[in-house]
């Protein structure tokens, strides 16, 4: 990371020449982006930031990272709980690659300390209620949207859209998986009517959500962002491979399922609701599958990525008990 | 006739050693490293206990229930379920749903067994 073009880019973005770089260590996680807590001085004040790029030689599997501003712009335009967005380096010759400065949150995300801590979140009912009212912000944002216009044109059935890049997936990975097939096949023949589409979060669970001790600190990783159906969040969040063992907490492993519809508050069709579970059960195998494929390819040995693959049976078993009862 | 122990010993006195004797000495952010060494352990371990007949059990099913190359049956079963040739009201149905029971069962039995309740 080239510090003196960075500083000299910030301070330009910011109006402050003398804006200074006091510490730049790249945080934890995150195999396709990057993210470095960058903290700096400004107009004499200490400001806590988070610059986040892409990782060196990733192909492009997800937003932008202008696109991804973008959406965190429309989410914090619409009232939900994300880190303000600061400014946009989309040239890439500052530091390599283009970038995103964004204000710095605390929280826990850690899903088996969120699901296990109930001092998180202002109490557990009131959490994921507020979870429901955040995601509601979300769906909130229609297209068109010039701005988000990267997203391209709605499905013109989402649901349908889903089994077809799920299957579409598999067919990439090339190992046959009969379970899911026969998931994707009961959802196909009991699929709901098309919705207006609605901006959907597309990994809205328990991980991805930045929680302290008052409520909900901040709604990350926007990557999969993109136009559908609303009950698509909800069935994910409430999916329970989403519940990090706590499975009476129907929604997220955090809370009860009402409260979070309650918090909602938009109206639900209730039918909907185990056909996207379903669906996200399978969506959430496949990214399993994958993630053992890319350990066993040599790509990337990881005993977390082989561990990961071991997932896919347990969920094919909640899949099968899932098609039976839809 | 192989020296003992055997690979199911070892594997298990090698789980037992990393949870009681190196997890309690490790800091936090390499604890969840040595769960994940456990985790793995008791897998390879229940799958050397499993063996192979059911695995050679399920095939046999399999080939009576589609007609391909040996190596083939997992590729045809999921491409005809796609298309919709075992859906409820058709001749195998049933049977291919309890083939897929057992697949997942079986597979689970050494992936998550918790899961199975």
């Amino acid at each position: 990371m080239d510090e003196a073009a960075l500083r000299g880019w910030l301070a330009q973005a910011s109006g402050d020449a003398g804006l200074r770089i006091t510490a730049l260590t790249r945080l934890s996680g995150g195999a396709i982006q990057q993210n470095w807590a960058l903290d700096v001085e400004l107009g004499g004040a200490a400001q806590r930031w988070v610059l986040r790029t892409d990782a060196p030689a990733v192909l492009a599997v997800s937003h932008t990272r202008p696109q991804e501003f973008s959406l965190l712009s429309a989410a914090r335009e619409a009232g939900v709980t994300v880190p303000a967005p600061l400014f946009l380096c989309a040239d890439s010759s500052v530091i390599g690659r283009p970038f995103f400065v964004m204000a710095r949150v605390e929280g826990v995300a850690a899903p088996h300390r969120v699901v296990k801590d109930a001092t998180l979140g202002g109490g557990r009912a009131a959490c994921v209620a507020a979870l429901g009212r955040e995601l509601a912000r979300i769906h909130a944002i229609r297209p068109p949207r010039a701005d988000l216009g990267f997203l391209g044109d709605p499905p013109a059935d989402a649901a349908l859209a889903a089994i077809a890049a799920l299957r579409r997936r598999l067919d990439a990975a090339g190992t046959p998986r009969p379970v899911l097939e026969w998931g994707l096949r009961a959802l196909e023949r009991k699929a709901p009517p098309p919705l207006p589409p609605v901006l959907c979060h597309n990994d809205f669970r328990t991980g991805n959500i930045m929680l302290d001790a008052q409520g909900v600190a901040a709604v990350l990783d926007w990557e999969f962002a993109g136009w559908g159906d609303p009950h698509a969040d909800l069935g994910w969040f409430c999916a329970k491979c989403w519940r990090f063992g706590q499975v009476a907490q129907e929604a997220g492993g955090i809370g009860p399922r009402d409260a979070f519809l309650a918090g909602y508050g938009l109206p639900v069709d209730a039918g909907r609701l185990p056909w996207w579970e379903l669906l996200a059960t399978i969506r959430w195998a496949v990214i399993a599958a994958d993630q053992a494929a890319r350990h066993l390819s040599g790509q990337e040995r990881s005993l977390e990525l082989a561990l990961t693959g071991h997932m896919v049976p347990e969920l094919e078993w909640d899949v099968l008990a899932m098609a039976e009862a839809l | 006739m192989l020296e003992k122990p055997d690979a199911q010993n070892l594997l298990a006195t090698a789980r037992a050693a990393v949870l009681e004797e190196i997890l309690p000495a490790l800091p936090p952010d390499k604890a969840i490293l040595a769960r994940m060494v456990a985790a793995a352990i008791g897998l390879a371990l229940r799958e050397t206990t499993a063996g192979q007949d059911w695995q050679d059990a399920l095939q046999a099913r399999l080939r009576r229930l589609v007609a391909a190359p040996e190596s083939r049956l997992l590729e045809r079963l999921a491409a005809e379920i796609r298309e919709g040739r075992h859906d409820p009201g058709t001749p195998r149905h049933a049977e291919v749903a309890a083939w897929l029971r057992d697949h997942a069962r079986l597979r689970a039995t050494i992936s998550a067994p918790r899961a199975l309740g």
